[in-house]
């Protein structure tokens, strides 16, 4: 389970994130939505330490983020919305060198590579240099090195950016399969479309504060409440705040 | 020129507005950066100043010979601004992404050129330019030179140093033409070994051996003070770099009439070279950039893929999170030719300073202070090179990371563990390259001085290593990719004014057991190794704390958020 209590974040006297809780229970595929600027990205570099909280915990399986930054890191597999990698290696030396983070051994992480390339359908560009790649094909090499060490949770910031729509359909289903076999997703997006088709559950962030979180029904049953698409409720959702 | 004006607005403004916040941390940097700026530059004003004092004095070597010695100084310099001035211009005009955005805006190329041409040239030879204005204002002073004459040389420094700059990216312009038909490495590769050689020929022309020999021959026959041209090969005349010298001697003569026929040279030269420049840029940039582009993309099209003997696929006996970092830096480091060239570069100096260094013992035999000097020189030239290995290896590592660094900082890898991974191998290369270096220019000296200076050295190398990385860490910029600018940046002039401080300290510290032993040698008497340990425990307790304090402002640099 991942437990967000009265998680602050200041830079200067800006609040990007305002105190928010939040708790996403095993196997929940979790829609994290919100308009630009909202905190979404900033929540989840939190989550996942690359930006430390200005108060609040962060708990994931009961254990303190910030306390045992190293044990819960372990279990994080993490998806950022800019997939930057080292452009002078090529696709399986990243691979590699990220399995490496995670002590993985050698004869496992090969197996767990190819694996991957399996899935992901990457083998034909797995040996050329990241500096040759598309956007979505650096997307598609930071999913599977997000994947190797088995990871119980996967936090995964925009994941369809720059993603043609075979990848996109290919990521999608990954995710539902992924999510059926245990995994926890946290997943800040902004594509409704996306958080309609696979989301179990939905929270909506505005201005830094949390201002909808339930399931997917509920927020479908609201949409019919007010006579609205997801996309007018959205915006007027967001608008309201 | 209006269009040109208007960028140059914008580029000032985002540069003017570097931290949107003013913070606490941000002022005592700022503070900080001012104090170091300004302690360097009365140091260096005070030493040259001392050295002018110590040649025309203490060694009597007259106004003549040390005119010679300027220029020579001034020819590394040229070179060196033009050979920089080629490396950066290479990243800010072929691969900088503000490059890409401004040739999809209706600007063209030439103003482009321009642009960037101005910015090359300030990036690239700022911190040089600091280093010699700081001495060259010892040099007023102890000449007594008015404000007139401080500007008449300013006015001959400026355009000789524009013409380095010129001339760099004149040279740039043709080799990515050559590249096209030869290939990239080749090209380099000549200009390289053709640097190497001008160096060794302009040395072998116009040694200062022969030329000190040849001077002191005639004494005193001849006034040494008075211009003695005839014992100059006639080529080294047509030098801008001797055009400066003659110059400030003229200055320091009172001899205007003479002065103005260099002035005119010095200015006609930049003139002309900068008009090549521009017409070259305007004629070619943008051919060469799509050159360079298509070049850069043949490579990537044909580059075999073999893998290296360090392959990640290989099984290795190192920890999964050492092998990871320490294959990944590896491999990055050999990918990149700017690192590679350099290394070798430097590689080459070193070999050639060791061979030199390496006969020396008895230089200044009969005056022990001169030994000391000559003996704490050399000491300071190895420091010097440690330094330099240290700022172009040590200090860009935190920030070459880069963008994607997310990926080691959201993995369960300790910041010491990290530390450790980063440091290991660049450390141990540079720690033994010192050891090396202080062993070769001291084992003529006796057993003593040189367990002495090896201890020292080890010292000092960590020290400054610690001082690099540390500093690297409170400057990182994780947007710049290219190590040669991060290491030109304002952040590593700062580490590299650090770096002069404690080896100041270490000179200071040094002189007194030094010249103790040189004059118990020379006078045969008892030296007492209570001297020695005088100065090596402050020298062991200062450098510790350097290296503590500046791993500890690494690590929490590394905590930072990203």
């Amino acid at each position: 389970m991942l437990e967000l209590k009265n998680l602050e974040k200041k830079f200067g006297n800006f609040v990007a994130v305002n105190k928010i809780n939040l708790k996403i229970n095993k196997s929940e595929l979790f829609g994290f939505l919100g308009p630009n600027g909202a905190g979404k990205t900033t929540t989840i570099k939190m989550i996942v330490g690359l930006l430390s909280p200005t108060s609040g915990k962060i708990f994931l399986d009961n254990i303190d983020v910030w306390q045992k930054p190293l044990e819960t890191k372990m279990k994080i597999g993490y998806i950022p919305d800019q997939p930057f990698v080292y452009d002078k290696l090529t696709g399986r030396e990243y691979l590699y060198f990220s399995g490496g983070l995670y002590n993985i051994a050698k004869d496992i992480l090969k197996i767990k590579i190819d694996e991957q390339i399996e899935s992901l359908k990457i083998g034909s560009w797995i040996d050329k240099r990241t500096e040759e790649y598309s956007q979505g094909m650096r997307q598609r090499i930071v999913i599977a090195s997000a994947f190797l060490h088995d990871p119980d949770f996967i936090i995964v910031d925009e994941p369809m950016i720059g993603l043609d729509p075979q990848s996109a359909f290919l990521v999608k289903r990954l995710f539902e399969d992924k999510s059926r076999n245990g995994i926890t997703i946290f997943m800040s997006t902004h594509s409704l479309n996306v958080v309609e088709e696979i989301c179990t559950n939905v929270s909506i962030i505005n201005k830094g504060n949390i201002i909808f979180i339930d399931t997917i029904d509920k927020l479908h049953d609201l949409k019919k409440e007010k006579k609205n698409n997801l996309e007018e409720l959205f915006i007027q959702l967001t608008n309201e705040e | 020129m209006k269009q040109i004006i208007h960028i140059l607005k914008f580029k000032l403004i985002s540069y003017i507005r570097l931290e949107s916040q003013f913070t606490f941390g941000y002022f005592v940097k700022n503070i900080g950066s001012g104090l170091i700026y300004f302690a360097f530059a009365v140091g260096a004003f005070f030493f040259s100043q001392n050295l002018i004092r110590f040649l025309l004095v203490d060694i009597n070597i007259g106004l003549f010979l040390l005119h010679e010695f300027i220029s020579m100084i001034f020819f590394i310099f040229f070179m060196s601004v033009n050979l920089g001035n080629i490396i950066v211009s290479y990243s800010t005009l072929y691969k900088s992404d503000e490059v890409n955005f401004l040739l999809t805006k209706p600007i063209s190329p030439s103003k482009i050129f321009f642009l960037k041409f101005l910015d090359n040239y300030f990036y690239s030879s700022s911190t040089m330019v600091m280093v010699l204005l700081s001495m060259l204002a010892g040099y007023i002073f102890y000449f007594k030179i008015n404000v007139i004459g401080f500007l008449l040389l300013l006015l001959n420094f400026f355009p000789f140093m524009f013409s380095a700059g010129s001339l760099g990216v004149i040279i740039l312009l043709i080799i990515i033409r050559f590249a096209n038909r030869f290939g990239m490495r080749k090209v380099f590769a000549t200009l390289g070994v053709s640097y190497f050689l001008i160096i060794l020929l302009f040395f072998e022309i116009n040694s200062p051996l022969s030329l000190v020999n040849s001077i002191l021959k005639q004494f005193p026959y001849y006034d040494r003070n008075t211009y003695l041209g005839e014992f100059l090969p006639p080529i080294v005349k047509w030098l801008p770099n001797n055009w400066l010298s003659q110059s400030a001697y003229r200055i320091v003569k009172n001899d205007i009439s003479g002065l103005i026929g260099f002035t005119y040279m010095q200015i006609a030269l930049s003139i002309l070279l900068f008009s090549i420049a521009l017409y070259f840029g305007h004629k070619w940039y943008f051919k060469t950039w799509l050159l360079n582009s298509k070049i850069t993309s043949d490579q990537n099209a044909n580059r075999k893929k073999t893998k290296p003997f360090f392959s990640f696929e290989k099984v290795s006996i190192l920890k999964s999170q050492t092998e990871a970092v320490i294959k990944r830096d590896l491999l990055l480091f050999l990918r990149e030719s700017s690192q590679v060239i350099h290394s070798l570069v430097l590689l080459f100096l070193i070999v050639i300073f060791v061979l030199s260094v390496s006969g020396m013992k008895f230089v200044g035999f009969g005056n022990f202070y001169l030994q000391t000097i000559i003996y704490l020189s050399v000491f300071l030239f190895n420091l010097f090179f440690i330094s330099t290995l240290s700022l172009r290896f040590i200090f860009p590592l935190i920030s070459l990371e880069g963008l994607a660094f997310w990926k080691l900082k959201s993995a369960p890898v300790k910041v010491n563990s990290f530390i450790k991974h980063k440091l290991i191998v660049i450390s141990s290369i540079i720690l033994i390259i010192s050891v090396g270096l202080s062993f070769f220019s001291n084992y003529k000296f006796g057993f003593l001085l040189t367990i002495f200076s090896l201890t020292v050295t080890l010292f000092a190398a960590a020290a400054i290593i610690s001082i690099n990385f540390g500093m690297g860490g409170i400057f990182s910029n994780y947007k710049e990719k290219n190590a040669i600018r991060l290491s030109s940046s304002q952040g590593a002039t700062l580490s590299f004014l650090s770096n002069i401080v404690y080896m100041l300290f270490l000179i200071v510290m040094l002189f007194k057991p030094v010249s103790e032993l040189f004059l118990s040698i020379m006078i045969k008497k008892y030296f007492d190794l209570t001297v020695f340990l005088q100065a090596l425990i402050p020298i062991i307790i200062i450098s510790t704390i350097i290296i503590y304090t500046y791993l500890k402002i690494a690590y929490r640099s590394l905590q930072q958020d990203f």
